[in-house]
């Protein structure tokens, strides 16, 4: 039997392109370096994209960021939701362009996707419930959890029907599957990938150790998205996968020092986002 | 001990625990029971639920659980069990998340989403 792919000959092997968003993002990118610069520049660039801006509007109006379908140009949205928050999105939703031919044979693309944007909203909510800085970097971090999953599902199929094959036979969690099978699980892959993909160094921890956060140097960012992976799980909006909830780590949730009271609140948020925020992003 | 949305407090409920606002300015104290003129200030300052002093009555209304058939909660409970992993190991936290599924899928059982 031949040995499993290394994660570096995996992530390699994954194409790095911005998709159809490309052209956008490199000309925000252009005015952003020039002097003359401003919201109305910014807001030109993206109107370039008639699809782009019907999802940015979509979004900006959605209970996800609350402002009540009170935006109506782009400019007013680049203003009010700020340039990073929108480059990071656009890149967020090109990431989901790159993985579009993967086969949905083990796992299904539609469905992943939905638990990796309800993710996204739980870790955002916990973050603000918890009034961490940035809290948007952790809807990014939250969209892109699994995503070491879609690598192998794309670059090494036959490894991936062999973790399945186990995971159904043994009964065990899937993440212990992979770690039987190849000896690494999808964390470390995500991690890998966007490493190499320059991603900051605190998304990179909050991805790779959600599911192991205290092994994380970033213990608390790691904890938001191991939560609201368990949240979302047990809330059953789509799967990447895994059909068990998987079990909940006990310091991640002392440490992140919310009430079980608080949560009630949290799930009533992502059931009231998770419609726009998906018409948004995965809307043909 | 129940929530209740601030459009539908009515006069007369009894408040369980301090109301308020997001600087912690105190809007309405534990114990007291809500006039009209209250209900309104609350509602203004955007409060979206209040915890209220259940009556017996009031409980079961405000329950879903207690509103279906209980084979159906039966169905329900197995159901949500059969996702979880090895939920005979709960400890107090993970409990509780069941607690709040359950009544999550309890309420889309009774409104379904449209």
């Amino acid at each position: 039997m031949t040995n499993p792919p290394t994660i570096k000959a995996m992530v390699q092997a994954v194409p790095r392109s911005l998709g159809s968003y490309g052209p956008v993002l490199l000309e925000i990118e252009a005015a952003l370096q020039s002097p003359q610069c401003n919201l109305s520049t910014i807001g030109d660039a993206i109107q370039k994209d008639p699809d782009l801006t019907a999802r940015l509007l979509r979004l900006a109006n959605s209970p996800f960021f609350g402002f009540a379908n009170r935006l109506s140009t782009v400019a007013e949205a680049v203003s009010l939701l700020g340039i990073q928050q929108i480059q990071d999105m656009i890149v967020a939703s090109s990431v989901l362009d790159q993985f579009k031919g993967v086969p949905d044979s083990l796992v299904n693309k539609d469905s992943f996707w939905r638990h990796s944007l309800a993710v996204g909203i739980a870790a955002r909510l916990l973050a603000m419930e918890r009034r961490l800085p940035k809290p948007d970097k952790f809807f990014v971090a939250g969209l892109l959890h699994d995503v070491g999953r879609l690598v192998l599902l794309s670059q090494a199929a036959e490894w991936a029907q062999k973790v399945f094959e186990c995971y159904q036979s043994e009964k065990i969690l899937l993440r212990e599957a992979e770690k039987k099978i190849l000896g690494y699980d999808h964390q470390q892959i995500a991690a890998e990938l966007l490493q190499s993909w320059s991603y900051p160094p605190v998304l990179v921890q909050a991805v790779a150790y959600h599911h192991t956060p205290n092994q994380s140097v970033s213990k608390l960012d790691a904890a938001v998205v191991h939560i609201a992976d368990h949240l979302v799980n047990a809330m059953g909006i789509g799967s990447s996968g895994e059909q068990f909830v998987p079990p909940l780590d006990d310091k991640a949730w002392s440490l992140l020092g919310l009430e079980t009271e608080n949560l009630a609140k949290i799930v009533e948020a992502v059931d009231a986002q998770i419609l726009a925020v998906e018409e948004a992003f995965l809307k043909k | 001990m129940i929530r209740v949305k601030s459009e539908a407090l009515q006069p007369g409920m009894m408040v369980a625990r301090d109301v308020k606002n997001i600087d912690g300015m105190l809007l309405a104290p534990q114990g007291c029971e809500l006039s009209e003129r209250q209900i309104n200030i609350l509602q203004a300052w955007g409060v979206t639920e209040v915890e209220v002093e259940a009556g017996a009555e009031m409980a079961k209304a405000h329950d879903p659980l207690a509103q279906l058939p209980p084979e159906m909660l039966a169905k329900l409970t197995a159901d949500l069990r059969a996702r979880f992993w090895k939920p005979d190991d709960f400890g107090p936290v993970p409990a509780e998340i069941f607690k709040l599924m359950l009544l999550r899928q309890a309420q889309q059982h009774l409104r379904p989403p449209a």
